[in-house]
């Protein structure tokens, strides 16, 4: 029964907050870590070949090896980065060591890099299937296949516009991410592996059909990147080509002209960052997994990126090799296989399938990145909390992933699917991010002295000092490469420069603004709150019983379930803990955040309105905020932690209540041992409950069933042996019977079974209790849907819970 | 434009070449620290 209520009357001066400042993360293998990447990664390898032999000429392959071998460093600067134990993410590593302005440009090159992420990744997948369209159409056409009248209307061929097909194709795509981002999908690295096994076996045909075409039909040699062999493009000389370096450049100077290839081939190695998005998820032993996550990156992105681009100038003949195919051409390579006709159409076709996965894969990938970089600096204080409000339905950040979304269509568009030109955009974002990245990392060997799990070899001691030569050796190679792409790529320049501007203004704006709001903001919590901050959750930080009730809150128009609990529990018997999940995007830091970071002025009004629910029943509530990779994982460890006997949550405007209960559950069995289970209580907003059981529990039976067991009981009871049998016993013996069973032949029997009598399962009766007020009543019984209490104000609690999804 | 820009290039080059040169180290070296990890053998933790 509810307590008596004294509305208005404050519990104390200063609620106290507990605020988690570990986020709470579901782990993952450094195989599907790679997975992510390679996705990534992978991805490049589908238009850097064309567009650096568009640049730099035939010899371009032998560029696109270096930089894939050169990545390898580059990999090495992202590991030792990783493995900084400093609190607070990357973002405040590079701002501790650079400052705040030169790491806001750096957090603006590697958004330019992100966002252009999307569009080269939409338009040449686009490309591919826009190729193979015009190549069906071509093979139809030669065999007749195509009708008179058909021809009449596309005067010959009929063939597709690859460009426009391409843009309509990556916008297309953009838009069904965004709409995906928006509701809030997860990174799915069981996805992310799935693409790449498909890969692989792409991969695998590739090379060993190369090598066999290689062997029956020979190969045209790569000419070696002497500058004699450089063919540079007028468009390839940027801003040089106005100028007396134009002609002849690369004999002037030699190392120059290879410098400049070397640049117009980096993009290759782009999606090397998403190693470090990737970090804070990988399992224990973090470093360990992390290196070799990285080399096995490091190995297939040589293989297939390096090698496919050595075998395209192998194999393909010069006369089509760009005319043709500069933007698909692996395409390209399976159509100059040595073998049939056929076959050769139905590998290029395979292809296409992978590179839609892929690329279109990347195309998700740049969103995540972009909300998960922004977010990144909206935690630390530098966009206002105006872009991390959540979505009023999904609980998202919305406004960002608008803003992404936008740019990137702005972007698909005004480049009108010329991969060449978002080619050498994206180059800029990318050498730009690694070489701030590196720079960071440069000197913080000097100015941070903490702990790191590993540092770039080699390192010279001399007179106690340490010279870090490894690190600068790469720092040196990309900065000069980003320099002389500075004034290679002019319509990159001007793009990314301009692009850079527009963010550094927004967040430079937006840390002014910020910060005279926090400091109020500060002023009142410190009013109001008492914030303690605590790197883990457990009973002890917040002063709470076993057996507390968990409520989760979210929007702060939406605290009905706040409300029926608050009605039915004696906060003097049992603790009432309020938390909220702060989602923590992918990318962001794991550990050791900041109070800023997780704490924004959304979950003070949120808070501030949960207490006043609060002191208008008298009653007490503990308040909670847990920084969170999967909202639902970080319930159910709380839950655990906490030693909850209950959650109590609202409907989702997105989900069932049995999906929520399905979600929680399954967050609930991918926790370790020891766990404790707890029941989910769903409130409706027309004040009706669904209650579920998380975690295994005991079955209720149907009558008819009870009675089956009986009268078994009663029959093996009268044979010889047998008569200090228990029911118990029946029960197992028949499960066990019917294990063994499941695992043999007649599992597709027993499951057609099951489905037969699932669905004429009834739910059975609910039995009232008070779930809350007497924790040790047993549980009731079982019913295959969750059931209601029937309306507001009834007082039966939590009843009959339903089998843990 | 002469003088300064090829003096601008000749340091541009040098810096890509004992960049170059060094990288190569970091690739060998952390090659064979790869390798080690690969194998399992490998505990380098530097503080």
């Amino acid at each position: 029964m509810p307590s008596p209520v004294q509305p208005g009357k404050p519990i104390s001066d200063r609620v106290r907050i507990v605020v988690a400042t570990s986020v709470m993360l579901t782990f993952i293998s450094y195989w599907r870590a790679a997975a992510i990447v390679l996705n990534d990664l992978g991805s490049s390898a589908f238009y850097a070949g064309g567009i650096a032999e568009q640049a730099v000429g035939k010899s371009a392959p032998w560029f696109i090896v270096a930089v894939m071998l050169f990545s390898f460093t580059v990999r090495a600067v992202y590991v030792e980065s990783c493995s900084m134990f400093v609190r607070g993410g990357v973002y405040r590593v590079v701002k501790e060591a650079l400052g705040g302005t030169l790491a806001k440009i750096s957090v603006s090159a590697l958004m330019f890099d992100y966002i252009l992420t999307g569009p080269i990744s939409g338009v040449s997948a686009g490309q591919y299937i826009a190729g193979l369209i015009n190549n069906i159409f071509s093979t139809a056409d030669v065999h007749g296949w195509i009708p008179r009248a058909v021809h009449a209307i596309f005067h010959g061929t009929p063939q597709v516009n690859e460009n426009w097909t391409s843009v309509a194709f990556a916008v297309a795509v953009t838009l069904y991410f965004w709409w995906q981002n928006t509701k809030g999908i997860q990174e799915s690295s069981e996805k992310a592996l799935q693409v790449m096994q498909i890969t692989t076996v792409m991969v695998v045909i590739l090379l060993l059909w190369s090598a066999i075409t290689l062997l029956k039909s020979g190969y045209q040699a790569v000419p070696f990147p002497t500058p004699d062999n450089l063919k540079f493009r007028e468009e390839s000389l940027g801003f040089l080509r106005h100028t007396w370096l134009a002609t002849d450049l690369a004999r002037k100077f030699g190392i120059l002209g290879i410098l400049i290839a070397f640049g117009h081939s980096v993009l290759a190695m782009s999606g090397e960052e998403s190693l470090a998005q990737v970090n804070r998820e990988l399992a224990h032993p973090k470093l360990k997994n992390l290196k070799r996550a990285a080399v096995i990156i490091a190995i297939y992105s040589f293989v297939f990126t390096g090698l496919s681009s050595l075998l395209f100038v192998m194999i393909i003949p010069d006369p089509v090799r760009i005319t043709i195919y500069k933007d698909n051409l692996i395409a390209g390579l399976a159509m100059h296989l040595w073998g049939p006709l056929l076959l050769r159409l139905l590998f290029r076709t395979f292809v296409v399938v992978v590179g839609f996965l892929i690329l279109s894969g990347a195309v998700n990938t740049a969103i995540i990145g972009s909300n998960g970089v922004l977010n990144r600096v909206s935690e630390d204080g530098v966009l206002t909390d105006w872009f991390r409000q959540p979505h009023p339905r999904f609980g998202t950040t919305y406004r960002i992933v608008n803003l992404v979304v936008f740019f990137q269509l702005f972007t698909i568009l005004a480049s009108r699917g010329n991969v060449y030109l978002l080619g050498e955009a994206y180059a800029f974002g990318v050498i730009w991010s690694f070489t701030f990245n590196s720079l960071a990392m440069l000197v913080l060997r000097f100015k941070y002295k903490g702990e790191r799990g590993w540092k770039v070899p080699p390192n010279l001691h001399i007179a106690g000092h340490e010279i870090p030569v490894g690190l600068a050796s790469v720092f040196l190679v990309l900065l000069s490469t980003a320099l002389v792409n500075l004034f290679t790529k002019s319509i990159a320049t001007v793009a990314g420069v301009s692009f850079a501007a527009v963010f550094f203004l927004i967040f430079t704006v937006s840390e002014r603004a910020n910060r005279e709001k926090f400091a109020l903001a500060k002023q009142q919590m410190t009013e109001h709150f008492q914030l303690l901050q605590r790197d883990t959750v457990d009973r002890s930080a917040l002063s709470i019983r076993p057996g507390n009730v968990l409520v989760t809150v979210r929007d702060y128009n939406t605290l009905n379930h706040l409300k029926w609990v608050l009605e039915r529990i004696d906060t003097h018997e049992q603790d009432v803990v309020v938390m909220s999940a702060r989602v923590s995007q992918f990318g962001s830091a794991a550990y050791d955040l900041a109070m800023e970071q997780i704490f924004s002025d959304y979950e003070q009004t949120l808070f501030t309105r949960a207490v006043s629910v609060a002191e208008s029943f008298g009653k007490h509530i503990s308040l909670l905020v847990v920084p969170a990779a999967d909202v639902w994982s970080a319930i159910a460890q709380t839950a655990n932690n906490l030693e909850s006997s209950a959650v109590v949550a609202g409907l989702s405007s997105k989900m069932t209540s049995q999906e929520q209960a399905f979600e929680l559950g399954r967050a609930w069995e991918a926790m370790p041992e020891p766990k404790r289970q707890f029941l989910l209580q769903i409130v409706r907003p027309d004040m009706q409950v669904d209650t579920f059981h998380i975690g295994p529990h005991t079955p209720s039976l149907k009558t008819e069933d009870v009675h089956l067991v009986h009268r078994l009981w009663l029959n093996i009871t009268r044979e010889p042996g047998l008569d200090k049998l228990h029911h118990h016993d029946i029960l197992t013996e028949a499960l066990t019977r019917f294990a063994r069973d499941y695992a043999g032949h007649d599992r597709e029997d027993i499951l057609k079974d099951l489905r037969k009598s699932s669905g004429r399962t009834v739910p059975s009766r609910p039995v009232r209790g008070d779930g809350f007020g007497d924790r040790s009543q047993p549980l009731p019984e079982r019913s295959a849907k969750p059931v209601r209490n029937k309306k507001k104000g009834d007082e039966g609690p939590p009843s009959p819970p339903v089998v843990s999804p | 434009m002469g003088l300064p820009a090829v003096i601008a290039i000749r340091f541009l080059e040098v810096m890509f070449m004992t960049g170059g040169i060094g990288s190569f180290f970091v690739l060998v070296l952390s090659g064979i620290e790869d390798f080690k990890t690969l194998i399992g053998a490998d505990d380098s933790i530097q503080h």
